[in-house]
């Protein structure tokens, strides 16, 4: 196995010395690449006061190419389905090598706080999320009390 | 400054900025590989990771971007104020790393050998790591073998010091008791003389007083008749007719008194009741010491032996580990961390691909099993030392004057430490582990290399104290020269000499190494001395030696077995070269395995100190090491005083002296005596005793050593050692010795004059020898001798020494002078048990080592354990195997051994595995794919070979450029499966990695040194030595793993050693080679330094006969297997050349053959076999039975044209030799 980049240390160690509030990412023990990420909920979003769960893992030419994120904890957001894929440009086509773990995590985080369901992943929650968006907000607020808050 | 320190970091490897670029849009990013990962090279584009703006590339790539000249200026200036190091990787260009491909500023790895990237680095530091960490389990586990092993030298060194002392002590006793009867008698002899002379003095005097009385009275009465008896007085008649009566009286005394002049005339007599030369005899050998337990040192560690081997599979294993050692040694090539120093990076690699097991795990596995074998090999070689000791020094010192330079540099502390049985020196002691532990503990730096695993120092500090560690003396050998140089000049003390090169020595290793000291000085004496001087103090060293040690020095016995007494036993017994020698024959019984030369080679290793004073003593002394081993320092002190004191008698000067004299003094006795007797020209009789002496002791001593010693250094020994150690030996003080010389010396004058006599004069002269003889007991022998003379029997000699062999020619024993006659017959006693000492030594063993050699089985564990050893070397840490089935069956194998399984080759595994689903070659049909399951499942070699059909690629065509064949003969696969093919009519070798890209070539055409001449078969051994059969230069040659000539041996001939066309060659795992003797129809074995060993096959069709034998093979259960080409079969033979079994017969069945050629085993046993005339390769199970047959005829992928030599990788690949299709291919 080759072994860990420097920037990935590097990154990792920074997440450890300075977390970003509200986001904690640890590397899991036996591969250094693959983070178990726990995000809060962004004040005034229906997401708030859930610990949402997430897996991160750099692949093999991070930086050069984004790291792979997905909600392992339930969600109702426009644009994460139900496997937990996560719509989000900087995750795809615009990432940049400039982008860290924490930047990811926090866009993430943003995303949260801001749906945007004309770039939906999750159609039935966009539509909804469009159509009657106080359903739809109540929806993600019972998700979260249900999956978010258990423990 | 936080933020100014962000300014300096390349955003995309969040490192400060190395050669930074600046883009188009005044984003700055790390040339390297920031700028260069982000190029989009389909687009030839660059997107700013920051604004992701888009650039197109420069034309000569990223470097066409300016570099930013401003953020470097800052990148300085904050270097200056931060005090920051400069970038160590500043000024390096990034290269691809060798493991993961990645760029990356690469360093060599010493681990792999290639240069790879910090990571994969640190990565195998890692694996290194824990490998040393296991192997330490191991070695902990195993100390404790060691500690039982010293603890049963302890014992036996406390037996042997009670053996020894209770010996003494009945000697003592005995010499007591004889010295007390023969005073008693001798008292009581001369009390009865003086009782007698008082007694018969006083008759006589009485009687003389009496006749003086007598004679006045008659004279007186005589007078008065004259007198008075006339007329003038008168007489009465009475008194006349008394007086007359008186007078008739006096008359009738004087008539009848008739002195008995025969009673006052006898003598007294001194008659012996013994032959006194016989009763000398008695005395002087009267007891020997018999060594009743051989064994006694080695039955000790059988008992200790490890759990898997028996001793002489460590003997082997020794052997062949010193004989690398010692070829190291010899070709500067590599002892235990390939002669660096610990941490050394190795010299610049001169070969990828060769040596690639790991050295730190290499010698960490060594040092578990190495002390014991070298310790049993310790007792072994205290004898067969001695051998080389006159040889070698010239030898050596020439060599070493070459190397002087080179070796001052080695003289270091870790090699001061070394453990002298396995060479292992204790990480502790190194510079650079104590600058880590150092570093570590003032916690400067981090701890980058692993610290000494503590076992290790613990382990070898027993076998530390032994002072001539292996290694060190290379760096000595110079010095020792010196020293010898200086020798010749004046004997002056070495201590300032050898003081500087170790001055780091710890306590132990100062007083383990003083005895060489004084040792040396001792030797110096002697040289300084001019020879004659040298000699005879060499003789009177001898004689005093014993003093101490009474019971050890004389022994004629020719039971003395156990080697370590040997050494004592030989120093005291008449420094003949014959005793070297005969030792030295024994070696050669010994060690058939390994030469003379390799002996001495790796003798040469532990004899540095000793090898000067070996000139004069005979080597067994040059080991005080089973001394120091004891690790007890008093049974250390003992040992080591008994040899030491035995080989360099303090008093020696001064006791030569008188000794020499004695010696002088009763051969001038001799001289005297004879001369005074007779007339004859002495000059003539001379040299002739000397002559005689020389041919009667001359032949024994020659016999006894087998040996053509030099006469000049017999003669002299001849003459006076033996005369002096025949008294001088004895365990006897000055006053008792006196009478030994007196007796020969008055004893033999007699036999000197008789001797020369003609023989009509010898019955006139006889007569009036009597007159002769001042003494009784001369007189007695005169008698003795007249008789034996009249008789012409051989008792005449009998009289002397009781039995000779000369009866013959009776003037032999008598012309010579007498003492030297004596000490001639003592001394021919000393050579005849001399000689059958050594014979008893050679018979013991060559029974000892016999057991080693022929008994397959045992070598079997040597064999496959220092196979699976390089195997665990080899693969272990690379993970190179290419078939599950290949790993299983390693790790199978290392169950079997009882080897712990390695992390480092299950992770190999279960990456072999991923690979090996995503690649193994599964071919369409069912029953492939159902082996192919099974090979998932349980994996076997069988399965494995049943699915080989498909080529996996070919490697050459016809011509001469690299990678190019003419008529390809031997492969073989070398370390890191590479291809060695000998690439017969370009007359050169070629090495091919393990996927067939080329690597090297090395010869060319000619019958010099590294030149060929069609080369045949080829063989890698187990350090990566190219072995060659140079066919028609009719020789093998070897080359190091660089392709550099090493040795060649062989020339054409029949006889041992010789060649007739040698085609296949190979090596098994102890580095024995075996070459196929073609023409001669026979197969040679010889040691790795081309040593002939033996031989086996003749021509002819029987079974263990051999017609053209091509190719060779040896398994690692050590069969040999030999494709006996014109028979159509393959033989197997074990390797001593009987006949296991053999299969095939011509044909082009299945496991049938025509003109088999190229042979191979893989580790299993499965046999490949190049079934030439059939244009197949055949496989066969270990037993013979066959297996599968692929190929056929055609120049097509998988098909051949002639094959020639096979090989099988570790893997289970198969490669052969596609002879007429000039290429090689691989299964």
């Amino acid at each position: 196995m080759a072994a860990l980049p420097r920037r990935i240390i590097k990154e990792t160690q920074r997440l450890m010395q300075e977390p970003v509030p509200g986001i904690s990412a640890v590397p899991s023990e036996n591969n250094a690449r693959y983070f178990h990420v726990i995000v809060t909920g962004p004040e005034d979003s229906p997401f708030e006061g859930g610990l949402f769960k997430l897996e991160l893992f750099l692949p093999e030419d991070y930086p050069m190419s984004a790291p792979k994120v997905r909600f392992i904890t339930k969600i109702y957001h426009p644009n994460i389905d139900r496997l937990g894929r996560i719509c989000l440009d900087i995750l795809k086509d615009k990432w940049s090598p400039a982008l860290q773990i924490r930047t990811v995590l926090l866009s993430i985080q943003a995303l949260l706080s801001a749906p945007n369901p004309d770039d939906p992943l999750a159609n039935d929650v966009a539509e909804l999320w469009k159509v009657n968006e106080s359903e739809a907000i109540r929806n993600a607020k019972e998700w979260t009390r249900r999956y978010a808050m258990d423990n | 400054m936080e933020q100014f320190e962000s300014l300096l970091t390349c955003c995309v490897c969040l490192d400060r900025f190395r050669n930074p670029k600046l883009l188009p849009c005044q984003h700055s990013f790390c040339m390297e590989p920031c700028m260069d990962g982000l190029v989009d090279y389909v687009r030839r584009q660059v997107k700013c990771p920051e604004c992701r703006a888009e650039h197109r590339i420069p034309y000569q790539g990223v470097q066409g971007f300016p570099t930013n000249v401003t953020l470097q200026r800052f990148l300085e200036l904050h270097a200056n104020i931060a005090g920051e190091l400069p970038d160590p990787t500043a000024g390096q260009v990034m290269e691809r790393c060798n493991v993961c491909s990645e760029k990356a500023y690469c360093a060599p790895c010493a681990h792999c050998d290639k240069k790879v990237c910090e990571d994969c680095k640190s990565a195998h530091m890692e694996v290194l790591r824990r490998e040393i960490a296991r192997i330490n389990n191991q070695i902990r586990r195993g100390v404790n073998r060691i500690q039982d092993i010293l603890a049963i030298v302890e014992r036996n060194t406390s037996n042997l010091q009670t053996n020894c002392g209770a010996v003494a002590g009945e000697v003592d006793e005995i010499h007591k008791r004889l010295s007390k009867a023969l005073k008693d008698r001798t008292d009581f002899l001369r009390n009865e003389i003086d009782r007698y002379l008082a007694t018969e003095l006083r008759n006589l005097t009485h009687l003389k007083d009496n006749l003086e009385l007598e004679l006045s009275n008659i004279q007186s009465n005589s007078d008065l008749a004259d007198k008075y008896m006339n007329d003038d007085v008168e007489w009465e008649d009475t008194e006349l007719v008394d007086t007359k009566e008186i007078f008739l009286k006096t008359v009738e005394f004087l008539r009848n008194f008739d002195y008995e002049a025969g009673d006052y005339n006898r003598r007294i007599r001194f008659i012996m009741t013994h032959d006194p030369n016989q009763l000398v005899m008695h005395v002087a050998s009267y007891g020997e010491l018999n060594i009743t337990h051989p064994n006694a040192y080695s039955t000790g560690l059988q008992q200790n032996q490890g759990l898997t081997r028996s001793k002489s599979d460590h003997r082997l294993a020794t052997q062949f580990r010193q004989q690398e050692e010692a070829k190291g040694w010899m070709e500067n090539e590599e002892p235990i961390l390939g002669g660096r120093k610990f941490g050394e990076r190795r010299p610049p690699p001169p070969e990828k691909h060769t040596r690639d097991y790991g050295t730190d795990d290499y010698s960490g596995y060594e040092s578990e099993h190495r002390p014991s074998r070298r310790f049993r090999s310790r007792f072994v070689r205290s004898h067969q030392q001695d051998n080389d000791s006159d040889t070698e020094v010239t030898t050596r010192a020439t060599k070493t004057e070459q190397k002087e330079k080179e070796k001052e540099k080695v003289a270091d502390t870790e090699d001061a430490t070394r453990g002298p049985l396995s060479g292992i020196f204790r990480l502790s002691d190194c510079p650079r582990v104590m600058q880590r532990i150092l570093d570590v503990e003032s916690g400067k730096k981090k701890e980058k290399k692993e610290p000494p695993p503590p076992p290790k120092p613990v382990q070898p500090t027993p076998q530390r104290q032994r002072p001539p560690p292996p290694v060190r003396q290379q760096s000595e050998d110079d010095e020792i020269t010196r020293l010898k140089r200086q020798n010749k000049g004046a004997a002056s003390s070495q201590e300032p000499d050898r003081a500087p090169p170790r001055p780091v020595e710890e306590e132990r290793n100062t007083t383990s190494r003083k005895p060489p000291t004084p040792a040396r000085e001792a030797s110096s004496d002697g040289e300084s001395d001019d020879e004659s001087v040298g000699s005879l103090q060499r003789n009177q060293r001898k004689n005093t030696a014993p003093v101490p040690k009474p019971t050890v020095t004389r022994r004629p016995s020719a039971s003395e077995t156990a080697s370590a007494h040997r050494p004592a036993a030989r120093a005291a017994s008449t420094e003949s070269s014959a005793s070297t020698e005969s030792s030295g024959s024994a070696v050669k019984h010994t060690g058939a395995i390994l030469s003379i030369e390799e002996l001495k080679a790796k003798y040469s290793t532990d004899e540095a100190k000793p090898k000067p004073r070996s000139r004069f003593l005979s080597a067994g002394n040059e080991r005080p090491t089973p001394a120091t081993t004891n690790g007890t320092a008093g049974g250390a002190q003992r040992v080591q005083s008994r040899f030491v004191g035995s080989q360099r008698p303090t008093p020696a000067p001064a006791p030569a002296e008188p000794a020499h004299e004695d010696s002088d003094t009763s051969s001038e006795e001799e001289t005297d005596s004879s001369e005074e007797s007779e007339e004859e020209p002495v000059t003539q009789r001379k040299p002739e005793s000397q002559t005689m002496a020389r041919t009667d002791i001359g032949p024994l001593l020659a016999r006894s050593s087998n040996a053509r010693s030099d006469a000049q250094d017999n003669k002299s020994k001849d003459k006076d050692a033996p005369a002096q150690s025949r008294y001088r030996t004895r365990p006897s003080s000055q006053p008792e010795e006196e009478p030994a010389p007196r007796y020969g010396a008055s004893g033999s004058s007699y036999s000197s004059r008789y001797g020369n006599k003609p023989k009509d004069e010898e019955l006139t002269s006889s007569l009036d020898d009597d007159t002769k003889y001042p003494t009784a007991r001369s007189r007695y022998l005169a008698l003795k001798e007249r008789r034996n003379r009249l008789a012409r029997s051989k008792s005449s000699h009998t009289g002397f020494g009781g039995g000779d062999d000369d009866e013959d020619e009776p003037v032999s024993p008598t012309t010579a002078s007498p003492s030297a006659y004596l000490a001639a017959r003592y001394g021919s006693g000393t050579g005849g048990s001399e000689l059958s000492r050594s014979r008893s030594s050679h018979a013991l063993k060559s029974r000892e080592s016999s057991p080693e050699r022929p008994v397959a089985g045992e070598k079997d564990g040597a064999a496959l354990s220092s196979w699976a050893r390089y195997l665990k070397s080899k693969y272990g840490s690379r993970g190179k195997e290419r078939d599950p089935s290949g790993t299983s069956s390693s790790t199978a194998r290392r169950l079997s051994l009882g080897l712990p399984l390695r992390s480092a080759n299950e992770l190999a595994s279960s990456d072999d595995d991923s690979k090996n689903a995503a690649g193994s070659p599964i071919s369409p049909t069912a029953a492939t794919a159902a082996v192919a399951g099974f090979a998932a499942a349980g994996s076997s070699p069988r399965s494995q070979y049943l699915q080989k059909r498909r080529l996996q690629f070919s490697v050459g065509n016809r011509g001469s450029e690299p990678g190019c064949f003419t008529w390809p003969r031997g492969i073989a696969v070398g370390p890191d499966n590479i291809m060695v093919v000998a690439d017969s009519s370009n007359h050169r070798v070629q090495v091919f990695d393990s996927n067939g890209i080329f690597v090297k070539e090395f010869g060319q055409y000619g019958s010099g040194e590294g030149e060929f001449d069609c080369l045949a078969g080829i063989a890698v051994n187990r350090i990566g030595q190219y072995i060659i059969a140079d066919r028609y230069n009719h020789r093998i040659q070897v080359f190091d793993p660089a392709g550099r000539f090493l040795r060649a041996f062989g020339s054409q001939g029949t006889g041992d050693g010789k060649f007739n066309y040698p085609w296949g060659i190979t090596t098994d795992a102890l580095g024995f080679i075996y070459v196929c003797d073609k023409e001669n129809h026979r197969v040679q074995v010889f040691q790795s330094d081309g040593t002939f060993v033996g031989k086996f096959g003749s021509f002819g069709s029987k079974l263990g006969q051999l017609e053209h034998p091509h190719y060779i093979a040896v398994s690692s259960t050590n069969r040999v297997l030999v494709s006996d080409s014109n028979n159509h079969r393959i033989q197997v033979f074990d390797v001593n050349g009987r006949v296991l079994s053999s299969f095939g017969e011509e044909g082009s069945e299945d496991g049938q053959f025509k003109f088999p050629r190229g042979v191979a085993v893989d580790d299993q046993g499965y046999i490949v076999v190049a079934d030439s005339g059939n244009n197949r390769i055949q496989i066969f199970h270990p037993d013979g039975a066959f297996l599968r047959a692929f190929g056929s005829w055609g120049s097509g992928d998988g098909e051949f044209k002639g094959l020639e030599g096979i090989a099988v990788m570790s893997g289970g690949n198969i490669i052969v030799c596609d002879r007429e299709n000039h290429r090689v291919q691989v299964f």
